[in-house]
């Protein structure tokens, strides 16, 4: 047991209880008599307190035990009046800071002043402005002795302090100690004698077993001081070191870039995948010995059995990156809330199909893009008093998720005449945008058409972070509008990063992979069927027009996309930002779901190819993302001109 | 500062070389036993300020021999002498109350490190 293996675990939660906490804030405030709010605040509260405390994060298990007080207080008085909320709300903000804090490993925001109350009557006896070392603030789990005299001010509810102090502490044999088990036992035993352990590593269990261990690590709580307990440690024959937790960070925070890569599992999931891994074990047995016996058959039988259990467990594994979007969008009605008091708007707010899951790395990339657009849905979109919606659901392969607003809708007209005074477009490139690609425009960076600059949004308001960070996760922004109805905002995200179905082309002799998600059909097209430009050249295909490229020349390659000799073309209908086009390869080979690697350097710089992955024969195939290919300035210069503008 | 040591041994060899070595650090050395079965009777007789157990002897090992000595008396102070490779052994000592272990084959200021720490009052 190695409690950074926690910490992981412990960020994660956390945030998921703070999620809830900020739900339930903003509930109460609405309902400042619903007995059942408060009592899941509460229950929080205490959750979050008990966690920190198990970590020895004792500032953020005493500001969270100082909340739970509060609510206590609260649930006997049975409403909670209006200055009180906002003292919640402070603090929560307070302990979501604290754990930021402390997730970054930087030091810890001062909570003394908060706890101390706004009054000030009852403050901390040791939480001076000098708290740092040794950390002393009141102890988590410590009941909150004699709870005064209740009436007075329902915002205190301040913890008593109770005795001790938690530590973490490593002790370290020296590396000829014998029987380093039965040592570290030892160890354990002064440990206990000494306080409280709360965590082992490794656990008595692991040490009984005589399994060599050099060094033993523990969360104690105890009433000595450190040096104390040093002092008590070395005394132990065959202690090299003792060191705490803090002389340790020193070393520098390595684990913070750790942090927000975990994902919390279903045992139930995991337990499938050690069944299948399992069978999958049986099956090579079974394999090696009918090839040894060149038993066809059965070979031919466990090779099957063998690809159906290699298919089902790539299936629950990818499962296991899983989460729902509930995950990242728990903080939106306290934004919702704060936005609409600063701004004077009423706006109401839903979360629609926040059981839908995605890739854990994805929802974390789309939390700020998420804000974004919620911030901008009531900044630009709602006028006095709406409503702002946040949708998802599966489409296929695809999520949609979409942030609509029943506010003042925007007008592409206007936006065009924006375009082009802010010099972003000539007036004959805005005028030749659809209206799709007209709403767009507020994706190019510092265009906006907010007249007044509010405080949250500011200019620009970020559309083109949002654009670029929900592109760089294979996904596609859409925008809908119309004027005085509203705007919808749509993502389509892919479900995961990491497995993708692909479409193989040939391309100048190379295989080459297209992201599925990215292609809209397939087809032959007759060489007479292309129309020679200028500006380019283009084929019409169900009564829309496409401007046609040639992959092989968007990268670079030599120009090959002569139609001379009639052949049929092959062409892939794609996304591209604004509208379709057609990108015509040498040859089409098929599907499949690939494994996505990134690249690394300078591979990963190179516009419009987004990883690799490696083909049936052992190959490395490059996929390729036409979606930035055209967007970048992979554009050949003669496209550039051509009607179908490029945003 | 002078200890009443009691050693329990099945080798004489070894009771002769702890009683060396506890002699030459000013110990004196109250009782010796050759068994398990002999030394709760010692230890009452004595009540030592520390004793030496072999973890592995005839009749009644060292670890019930601790075990009854921890019940007569659970604030005796019983070193473990254990061969290499007898872990298990040690940790089931240590959890039934011993201070601290000594592995064969030791040298002498090993012995006395243990015995210091062991006796220094807390």
């Amino acid at each position: 047991m190695d409690m950074s293996k926690y910490r992981d675990l412990f960020f994660s939660e956390a945030r998921e209880h703070l999620a809830q906490m900020s739900r339930l804030l903003v509930a109460l405030e609405q309902a400042p008599a619903d007995r059942q709010t408060i009592d899941a605040l509460f229950r929080e509260a205490h959750s979050v307190k008990g966690m920190a405390a198990s970590m020895g994060y004792e500032g953020a298990a005493a500001l969270a035990h100082h909340l739970e007080d509060a609510l206590d207080h609260v649930r006997r008085g049975g409403e909670v009046p209006v200055a009180l909320v906002d003292r919640l709300l402070a603090g929560f903000d307070l302990l979501e800071g604290l754990i930021d804090d402390l997730q970054a490993d930087r030091p810890e925001r001062d909570i003394a002043r908060f706890l101390a109350g706004p009054a000030g009557s009852r403050s901390l006896p040791e939480a001076g402005p000098d708290r740092m070392e040794p950390p002393a603030p009141p102890l988590p789990g410590a009941e909150p002795a004699a709870v005064g005299e209740p009436s007075a001010a329902p915002a205190g509810g301040l913890p008593t302090v109770s005795v001790g102090r938690v530590y973490q502490v490593t002790v370290e044999l020296a590396v000829d100690a014998a029987a380093s088990a039965a040592r570290c036992l030892l160890i354990v035993r002064e440990l206990e004698r000494a306080g409280e352990i709360l965590s082992l590593s490794p656990s008595r269990e692991t040490l009984r077993q005589g399994e060599e261990c050099r060094r033993v690590q523990a969360w104690l709580r105890t009433e000595l001081a450190r040096s104390e307990l040093g002092r008590t440690l070395r005394a132990i024959a065959e202690v090299r070191k003792v060191t705490f937790a803090d002389d340790r960070r020193a070393d520098g925070g390595r684990r913070s870039s750790e942090a927000g890569r975990s994902v919390r599992v279903r045992t139930e999931l995991l337990d499938q995948v050690i069944n299948l891994s399992g069978e999958l074990l049986t099956y090579r047995f079974m394999l090696q010995r009918a090839s040894r016996e060149r038993d066809w058959s059965e070979l031919n039988g466990s090779l099957a059995d063998t690809a159906r259990l290699i298919e089902e467990l790539h299936h629950r594994s990818l499962q296991l990156r899983l989460m729902p979007l509930e995950s990242i969008t728990g903080r939106l009605p306290r934004l919702v809330r704060d936005l609409g008091q600063k701004s004077g708007k009423q706006v109401s707010f839903r979360v629609i199909g926040g059981g839908v899951v995605l890739d854990r790395v994805i929802l974390d990339e789309l939390a700020d893009p998420l804000v974004h657009l919620v911030r901008n849905a009531i900044d630009h979109g709602i006028a006095g008093q709406g409503e702002v919606v946040v949708t998802a659901r599966r489409e296929k392969d695809l999520v949609l998720i979409e942030v609509s607003d029943n506010g003042r809708g925007m007008d592409p007209a206007e936006l065009r005449r924006q375009a082009v005074a802010r010099n972003l477009l000539s007036a004959e490139q805005a005028e030749r945008l659809t209206d799709r690609e007209a709403l767009l425009l507020v994706c190019l960076p510092g265009f906006s058409t907010a007249r007044q600059v509010t405080e949250t949004s500011g200019r620009g308001v970020g559309m083109d972070v949002v654009k670029a960070a929900v592109e760089k996760l294979g996904g596609t922004l859409d925008i809908q509008s119309t004027v005085g109805e509203g705007s919808r905002f749509r993502l389509h995200m892919p479900l995961s990063m990491a497995i993708i179905k692909i479409l193989l082309v040939r391309c100048n002799g190379l295989p080459l992979a297209i992201p599925l998600t990215r292609v809209q059909r397939t087809l032959e097209l007759p060489a007479a069927a292309v129309l020679e430009g200028p500006p380019g050249r283009a084929f019409r295909l169900d009564d829309a027009e496409y401007a046609l490229y040639s992959l092989g020349e968007l990268l670079g390659g030599a120009s090959d996309s002569g139609t001379a000799g009639g052949k049929d073309l092959c062409v892939v209908v794609i996304e591209a930002p604004g509208r379709p086009v057609g990108l015509q390869v040498d040859a089409l080979l098929g599907q499949r779901d690939a494994f996505v690697k990134s690249l690394g350097f300078p591979l990963n710089r190179l516009p419009g190819l987004s990883g690799a992955t490696i083909a049936g024969d052992g190959s490395v195939m490059f996929i390729v993302d036409p979606y930035h290919l055209l967007e970048g300035g992979g554009v050949p210069a003669r496209y550039q001109e051509s009607s179908h503008a490029v945003l | 500062m002078s200890l009443n040591v009691m050693i329990v041994d099945d080798a004489l060899f070894m009771r002769n070389m702890l009683k060396d070595i506890c002699q030459r650090a000013g110990y004196a050395v109250v009782a010796e036993a050759d068994s398990g079965e002999a030394a709760l009777e010692l230890y009452r007789q004595h009540r030592p300020d520390l004793v030496t157990m072999d973890i592995v002897m005839p009749k009644r090992s060292g670890i019930e021999a601790l075990q009854e000595i921890m019940a007569e008396d659970p604030a005796a102070r019983v070193v473990m002498i254990s061969a290499l490779g007898q872990d298990a052994l040690v940790i089931e000592a240590i959890e039934a109350g011993a201070r601290d272990f000594i592995i064969k084959p030791f040298k002498e200021e090993r012995v006395l490190d243990v015995m210091r720490r062991v006796t220094v009052p807390r």
